[in-house]
């Protein structure tokens, strides 16, 4: 019988679970994940981790304590220090394995890996041939499972440029389906939403923000959806290119809408403390303001924020949206 | 062109020096006060990082006082500090600030080259006079963290209280106006001689604590609210992990200690995760077998690298039987607070010898 092998629901889950998950299959291992957050999974991270730690990684903490509690045989932390070239991460993602083990006692054996893309492939490769090897597998199997898993990994960003949402997309790909994007109701707004993914595609931590937006008649659009010429044309606009790939999205992706449009409003939604977002916030909301042309929100949530007060921003940032676009057609 | 740039512990004194050395005007930008921490806080993001906020508090000090030029360090990350310069620029655009930024990218390998790259910002200066300026800083800024190594100790065993820092103080202003490395060497040995001579208190039980945390932090007094200070006055002779001279000599001649922090680190943090998280992580067990009474960790709010490193050295505290203490410092924290959780601290140290 195959080993299992845990994925924690959280952090970078949201983008490499393809990967992850393929990888793990064709050596032969059954992979789990951790339950979808919920108020247990976010308490238990709260009261294991770090009091500054931001959310995401609280709840990290507790998935992986989902897991332990559920008996697998390893769990997947990865440590990702780049995931292209020159560029790197946040911090948190450089010591996540040494902070969890730290944080929690009695782990089953993790499977640390380094996910490390700053100079080349090669070292990646290697770390994966680590990573087969904890599981008795050879080199080749190895090499073999990583190309399968890259294979699916580019199916999955497929969906995502075809504009799913990456937790719809990582359904899709799950269940193997091919979907055409359902027109599901009449949309006469579209708000661009800046983010990381594991903050709006946890539904627990968003509180469902993309659902409630929908429901509000507008169309979302993340981070993700957005093809990297279009990033890479935002960030050109910025006097200087920063050295974090998902801060540079995001602020290649607020430039490039502040200043191509073809959205009505942009949402940018950081996790409380977050030490990344503090420079990306501040870079947008001052290059918004200069222009005046853009409407532009900022929504910090954290392990206490409540529902309601979120449901009253969003709704108001909606209606002003409506209105600005009334007085233009009128 | 008026020059000016954030402080930082002592690097005010060299980059006076050396900016002075190829004959360019200089404002220093008045010390960090709480007014300049208010004007950094009001005009900075909620989360960033107290350094960020007293360099702009800094910044606009020193363009009131009349300066037209600031320069910054950059980087390639993961450190936000990277991106300061690029966020404070614009936030002192948006104040209608009329000024120049050059941010330089810190010296990786050799400070020729670094010096070469600040020379072409300069069209006029010669780079080799540049050097010898730059080396008379380097060796004022070496003897101005001798003189505090050895304060730090000392300061414990004063006859008086304030006796000794008033010593180091004064010795401090002297090597600041030192011409040449003779003087330089006979004002430090002479400072150290003569706070030597006023500190001869001798205590049954003598307390060690180790300083470890974020390099800022460390290194600006009026931000860690002297922490040194305070623990001295208590009687506890302090070690602080880090130095401007160590983290400059370190980062310009790859010198071996960050191989020493990845050995110390084994076991707890495999590799550097920007700003000074392996640091941290190394010098908690490198004091800890050093069987040091305590450590604190001190770090300013939202700083990533600290908090993973926060969660990391509490399992060093367990597993070496050593109390460790973390203070989060950000613009709300008061005197008082701290003051009492550092007695505190003390105070259990001292259970623990039998005390």
């Amino acid at each position: 019988m195959g080993k299992i092998v845990g994925i924690p629901k959280g952090l970078l889950y949201y983008d490499f679970y393809p990967m992850w998950k393929t990888f793990f299959e064709v050596l032969g291992a059954k992979v789990i994940t951790s339950q979808n957050t919920n108020k247990k999974i976010v308490d238990d991270g709260v009261k294991n981790s770090v009091e500054d730690a931001c959310l995401p990684v609280k709840t990290y903490v507790g998935h992986v304590m989902d897991l332990k509690e559920r008996g697998v045989d390893y769990i997947f932390i990865p440590r990702i220090v780049s995931v292209e070239k020159k560029k790197y991460l946040c911090s948190k993602f450089l010591g996540l394995p040494d902070f969890i083990k730290s944080l929690i006692k009695d782990l089953p054996p993790v499977i640390d890996i380094e996910i490390n893309y700053y100079k080349d492939e090669e070292f990646t490769k290697r770390e994966f041939i680590r990573a087969g090897k904890m599981l008795g597998r050879t080199k080749g199997d190895a090499l073999k499972a990583y190309l399968k898993g890259m294979e699916e990994q580019r199916r999955f960003k497929n969906l995502l440029k075809e504009g799913f949402t990456n937790l719809e997309a990582l359904k899709m790909w799950e269940e193997g389906k091919v979907k055409v994007r359902e027109e599901r109701r009449r949309f006469d707004l579209k708000i661009a939403l800046l983010s990381h993914p594991y903050n709006i595609m946890d539904e627990y931590i968003s509180m469902g923000l993309i659902e409630k937006l929908r429901n509000m008649g507008a169309e979302v659009i993340t981070v993700e959806m957005l093809n990297k010429a279009s990033i890479l044309e935002g960030v050109a606009f910025l006097p200087k290119d920063i050295f974090w790939t998902y801060e540079r999205d995001i602020l290649g992706a607020g430039m490039y809408f502040l200043k191509k449009k073809g959205v009505d409003g942009v949402i940018m939604v950081s996790a409380f403390g977050c030490g990344p977002n503090s420079m990306t916030e501040e870079l947008l909301e001052r290059f918004y303001k200069r222009e005046k042309n853009l409407p532009f929100m900022l929504l910090t949530i954290d392990e206490h924020t409540g529902e309601a007060g979120v449901m009253t921003r969003i709704e108001a940032f909606v209606d002003l949206l409506r209105f600005n676009k009334k007085a233009v057609v009128v | 062109m008026k020059i000016t740039y954030p402080h930082m512990g002592s690097l005010n004194m060299i980059l006076k020096t050396m900016f002075e050395g190829i004959g360019i005007e200089v404002i220093d930008p008045p010390p960090s006060s709480n007014k300049t921490l208010t004007l950094g806080v009001r005009n900075s993001h909620e989360f960033v990082c107290l350094p960020f906020k007293i360099n702009v508090g800094n910044f606009i000090e020193a363009l009131e006082k009349g300066a037209d030029t600031i320069v910054m360090l950059g980087g390639i990350g993961p450190c936000r500090f990277g991106y300061y310069g690029q966020v404070q620029r614009e936030i002192l655009k948006d104040l209608g600030y009329n000024f120049e930024m050059i941010i330089l990218d810190p010296p990786h390998g050799r400070v020729k080259d670094f010096l070469k790259e600040l020379a072409s910002h300069f069209p006029n200066v010669d780079w080799k006079v540049a050097l010898k300026s730059f080396m008379l800083a380097v060796k004022k800024m070496i003897a101005a963290d001798k003189l505090e190594k050895f304060l730090l100790i000392q300061r414990a065993h004063e006859d008086a209280p304030g006796i000794t820092t008033k010593i180091y103080e004064e010795y401090i202003k002297k090597l600041e106006k030192a011409q040449n490395a003779r003087e330089i060497n006979q004002i430090l040995s002479e400072g150290m001689n003569k706070i030597k001579q006023n500190a001869n208190v001798k205590r049954k039980i003598q307390l060690r604590v180790a300083l470890v945390g974020e390099i800022y932090m460390l290194l600006e007094p009026s931000t860690n609210m002297n922490i040194g200070k305070t623990l001295n006055e208590l009687g506890v002779e302090v070690t602080k992990t880090e130095y401007l001279s160590d983290y400059l000599i370190n980062s310009a001649f790859k010198l071996p200690q960050r191989l020493e922090f990845k050995k110390n680190a084994r076991g707890y943090l495999e590799r550097d995760i920007g700003g000074h998280g392996l640091n941290t992580v190394a010098n908690t067990v490198k004091y800890a077998k050093l069987k040091y009474d305590g450590v604190i960790h001190i770090l300013p709010f939202t700083c990533t690298p600290e908090i993973i490193a926060q969660g990391i050295i509490a399992k060093v505290s367990r597993d070496y039987d050593i109390p460790v203490m973390s203070l989060v410092y950000d613009e709300n924290t008061g005197q008082a607070g701290y003051q009492t959780r550092i007695e505190a601290f003390v105070d259990l140290l001292y259970k623990r010898r039998g005390l």
